[in-house]
This record gives structure tokens, C-alpha cells and sequence, in this order.
């Protein structure tokens, strides 16, 4: 039989190993949440048909918020990031996290979630159950935004 | 009948321009918007409008459907002696208004 | 102010006293402010939604001849010697001259109803008249002699600071207005709160963003090129983060008016205001 010995206080390597390797793999899932890289949808995205969403202020809003390469600069927003060669800045798994929900990354953010349904108050009748945007439309839009990047 | 306000001062001197305002209650719709439908909303505007004084011509405005809506006019004018100012306008769906106010000269 | 030096300390002021001893009194003071003081805007100064409107758009609120909400003033003035409804009373058979009888209402609705149990709103009080007292029939919010009415009764009140009473009895509707205009709502997933008092002073698509407060209503607005109450602009609001509406005449809109009044104490009276 072994004794304890009193001196030996906790932790003992063995646990020390153990809460090692829970860190580690931790580690990948606290990355991911930055990210989001599995396509919404299985068709090929279209860069130019994600423009067009966003410059249409009623459908997705981009513009009451968000300066960029876009028609009519004066009629840009100033509060969120500017969006010029924001393709440089963030990868497609990125951009696409930020679409669907930014709230994941900042549960404070004033950015709509444009693909999410859960969690919402007061709904009004036309819009329940539905995302602002459909899965394409984002896809669309990722690869629109992927794609502005310097010259 | 729509509402018209018309402005002027209570007294004026004799030979002195003075300003007259107008604020008429009235659409001006331009005939360019669309309704929900995309239909066309039609035109309905004022654009005529001719001010005299005791008979005499003041002014003569043609209005056009850039004008928007509750029309604010102004403009200046001279009286020898106390009358009656005479505005009168029309527009689209018949509209044919006569305002009169007195202009008293002191 | 104590200018330093250790005589002609006749009073020991926040200055003299040790930094230690200064954090009590100073917590209490902020405590206190916390309390009493209804600012929630972000940089503590109330800004009105003149303020924020362009030049031309100001000069049209500073001149009574150009603004055209005094179509509807004047229109209003008529109304209110007019006989109307059942009763075939004017406002005037039982509030005399305006001028005189409704100086400084508006500056302090909404105001708790006992026989009702809630808050009620200038718009609601001037129509319960009108078809309890004056037997007329009941109108649309936006009804031309509604805003009419509305806008000639508030006239007599402009340049006045808005106060509002708030008894113990109409405290838990403060609150529940205060916890709506906080609430995250619609598709949109946006509070009042987040543009009015973080945003403010931001841009929103080619426009500022206002504090919102409700100070000038019924107003002549621009983009709507015509007047309109404040349950229109509220309606507005909602229908533009895709909520659901507030009903006319609802318990929830007057608990919500009642805080957009309260929160914007202060502030100057100025209907009828015209904003973009």
C-alpha cells in the first residue's frame, strides 16, 4: 500500500497532464468561433450577384452602415467598418461568420445576424421565421467581398 | 378648395416694396413616383399662379413638378394706395382657387 | 474654489479634503445625479432633432410664415372655436382662448390618469374630448383635424422645457417604457437604445442619427412631405428594424411615450417642428 505523502500537494503531474491536454483540444474550437467555412449552400457562389445585394439598401441595409467601394458615398453609414479591400483583411470562413451572425463574435454588436432566426423579439408579421438573407445570398455575398481586395 | 396662408405685412408705405408669402396645402405630386403596385402615381400639380392688385398685374408664376409639396412662395410688390390683393391659381383635376387679402397703405 | 495655501480656510470645501475622504461624498453625489438625472444619451448633453437638422431645414422651423405645419395650425385654430359632434360644442365652450387655457400642457404630457391607470398622451387626451365630451366621431392618429388640433394645442406651449411628473403610482410605466425602448426587437435585432443613445451623432445612410426625442410633434416632415404624429414616427421606427407595431392607444405606446417625454426633459418645446 502506498502512503500519501503530506508534502506532495495537488496538482500531481498526472493531473497537470491531463488539464494539458483538455487545453489543447480546446484550443482548435476557441479558433473556429471566428470562423465559419462550411458554404451555406452547395451551388457556386456569384461575386457579382453578392454586389448587387449589397447596394440594395432595402434588402440588406449594407450601406446605411458600412463605407466602401459602392455607388453614392454620401449616402453611405459611418458605423461600421469600411469595406474597401476588406477581401485582404478577411478570409471567406470570416466573412462568412460575420454575415451570418456577428453576434457570435460580439453579443453586443448592432450588426443584424442576416441568417438566423433563433433569439429575436417581436418579429413583425412579414419577416418571422425567415433570415434577411437566403443561404445563396450570403454565399453570393462572401464571394463578393472576397473578392475586393487592392489592385 | 385648398387651405391657402397668405402673408403680408398689416401696413405699408406707400411706394415701398414689401413681401408677400404664400403657403398653399397642396400634394404637388410630380407624376415620377411609382406606388407599391409600380404603378405610376399621376401628376397632380399646381402651375399657374397670377397675383394682381386693384387689377393691376403683380406677378405671373408658372409652377412645374419639381415644386414639392405645400408650396412656399414669396415675392415682393409695390402699392400706391390701399386695395385689394387678388391671387389666383389652378392646377391639375380642375383646380381654380381665387384668394383675396387687403393691402392697406399708410 | 479653495486656491491652495494652508490659511483663510473659513470652509472646508470637496477640494480641501483628502483624496480618501473625497470618494465617499463624490459616490454619493454621482449616485444621486445616477438617480434623479434621466439622461441616458452617451455624451450626456440632450441634443434636440433641430440640432441635428441642416440649415435650410431649421429655417424653415424658425420662420412661421414658411412652415408649412401652420397650414394645419391655422386649421386647427378654426377647429377649436367650431362647434362639432353630437354635443355641437367647440373647445372653446369649455377651455376658452387657447392661448391663455393651454399654456404649458404640452410641456408636461403624458401625464399619469388616475381613471385610466396609466400614462395618456396629449394626441389620446385631445381625442377623448373629442368624442367623450364632444360626441364627434373617432379618428385616425393621422386624421387631418387630429393633427390639426394636436399641432395648435402644442403651439401654445413651444419655447417651454418639458417636465414630467412622475408619482409612485406611474413609476412601474416609466419603467416598462424605459424597458421596451432597451429591448432588442425585430429581424433587424436593434433596441431604440443602441442608435438613439450609443449611435447618436453617427451616420445611418446619408443621416445623422438623432437622440430621438419627441419634442416638436406633430411635425412637418420633409420626407413624408406632410405632418404627422409621433405614433407615425414610432411606427416608422419599428416597421424599420422589422418589429411588430405598437397599437394606437395601447398601454405599451403611452409607457413608451411617457420615457421618450421623461427622457427628454429639459428640452424646449417645438411644435410644430419640421425635421428631414
Amino acid at each position: 500500500m502506498r502512503r500519501i505523502d503530506p508534502r506532495r500537494t495537488f496538482p500531481r503531474r498526472k493531473s497537470v497532464l491531463a488539464l494539458l491536454l483538455v487545453g489543447l483540444a480546446t484550443l482548435p474550437a476557441r479558433a473556429a468561433t471566428d470562423r465559419l467555412d462550411t458554404p451555406l449552400t452547395a451551388q457556386p457562389a456569384e461575386p457579382l450577384a453578392g454586389r448587387r445585394v449589397v447596394l440594395d439598401r432595402a434588402l440588406s441595409a449594407c450601406l446605411l452602415c458600412h463605407t466602401g467601394p459602392f455607388p453614392a458615398p454620401h449616402l453611405h453609414g459611418s458605423i461600421g467598418p469600411d469595406l474597401t479591400d476588406v477581401g485582404a483583411r478577411l478570409d471567406p470562413g470570416q466573412l462568412r461568420l460575420r454575415l451570418v451572425s456577428s453576434a457570435r463574435l460580439n453579443p453586443e454588436t448592432v450588426m443584424p445576424s442576416y441568417y438566423a432566426t433563433q433569439g429575436l423579439n417581436r418579429v413583425g408579421n412579414p419577416w418571422r421565421e425567415q433570415t434577411i438573407l437566403t443561404a445563396q445570398q450570403i454565399e453570393d455575398v462572401v464571394a463578393y467581398l472576397s473578392g475586393l481586395r487592392p489592385r | 378648395m385648398v387651405r391657402v396662408l397668405i402673408n403680408v405685412p398689416k401696413t405699408v408705405r406707400r411706394d415701398e416694396p414689401f413681401e408677400v408669402r404664400l403657403l398653399i396645402s397642396h400634394p404637388m405630386e410630380s407624376g415620377q413616383r411609382r406606388d407599391t403596385l409600380g404603378l405610376a402615381i399621376p401628376r397632380e400639380i399646381i402651375d399657374r399662379l397670377d397675383c394682381t392688385l386693384d387689377g393691376e398685374a403683380v406677378i405671373h408664376m408658372s409652377l412645374f413638378p419639381a415644386i414639392s409639396a405645400n408650396p412656399y412662395l414669396s415675392f415682393s410688390a409695390v402699392a400706391q394706395r390701399s386695395g385689394t390683393m387678388t391671387i389666383t391659381f389652378s392646377g391639375d383635376r380642375g383646380l381654380t382657387q381665387v384668394e383675396s387679402v387687403p393691402i392697406t397703405v399708410v | 474654489m479653495i486656491h491652495g495655501g494652508t490659511s483663510h480656510r473659513a470652509r472646508r470645501g470637496l477640494a480641501d479634503r483628502s483624496p480618501r475622504a473625497r470618494l465617499p461624498i463624490a459616490a454619493t453625489i454621482a449616485l444621486v445625479l445616477a438617480i434623479t438625472l434621466p439622461l441616458t444619451v452617451a455624451n450626456g448633453q440632450l441634443r434636440s432633432g433641430y440640432d441635428d437638422a441642416g440649415p435650410q431645414t431649421r429655417a424653415m422651423q424658425d420662420d412661421d410664415t414658411a412652415n408649412p405645419a401652420f397650414l394645419w395650425v391655422r386649421q386647427g385654430q378654426t377647429q377649436w372655436s367650431t362647434p362639432t359632434g353630437t354635443s355641437q360644442k367647440s373647445c372653446a365652450s369649455c377651455h376658452g382662448e387657447a392661448e391663455s387655457s393651454m399654456t404649458g400642457v404640452a410641456a408636461r404630457y403624458p401625464t399619469y390618469d388616475a381613471a385610466y391607470r396609466r400614462p395618456i398622451t396629449l394626441d389620446e387626451r385631445i381625442e377623448q374630448c373629442r368624442v367623450l365630451r364632444q360626441g364627434a366621431a373617432a379618428e385616425d392618429s393621422e386624421s387631418d383635424s387630429r393633427l390639426s388640433l394636436s399641432a395648435y394645442v402644442g403651439l401654445q406651449s413651444r419655447g417651454m422645457p418639458i417636465r414630467i411628473d412622475v408619482p409612485p403610482t406611474a413609476r412601474p410605466h416609466l419603467d416598462a417604457g424605459k424597458a421596451f425602448f432597451n429591448l432588442r426587437q425585430g429581424q433587424l435585432n436593434l433596441s431604440c437604445a443602441q442608435c438613439h443613445d450609443q449611435l447618436a451623432g453617427q451616420r445611418l445612410g446619408g443621416s445623422t442619427i438623432p437622440q430621438g426625442h419627441a419634442n416638436g410633434y406633430p411635425e412637418y416632415r420633409l420626407e413624408w412631405q406632410g405632418m404627422g404624429s409621433l405614433y407615425r414616427r414610432l411606427r416608422n421606427c419599428l416597421n424599420g428594424v422589422r418589429a411588430e407595431p405598437l397599437p394606437p392607444e395601447s398601454a405599451e405606446l403611452g409607457d413608451l411615450i411617457y420615457f421618450l417625454a421623461w427622457r427628454g426633459q429639459g428640452l424646449r418645446v417645438e411644435t410644430p417642428a419640421v425635421r428631414p
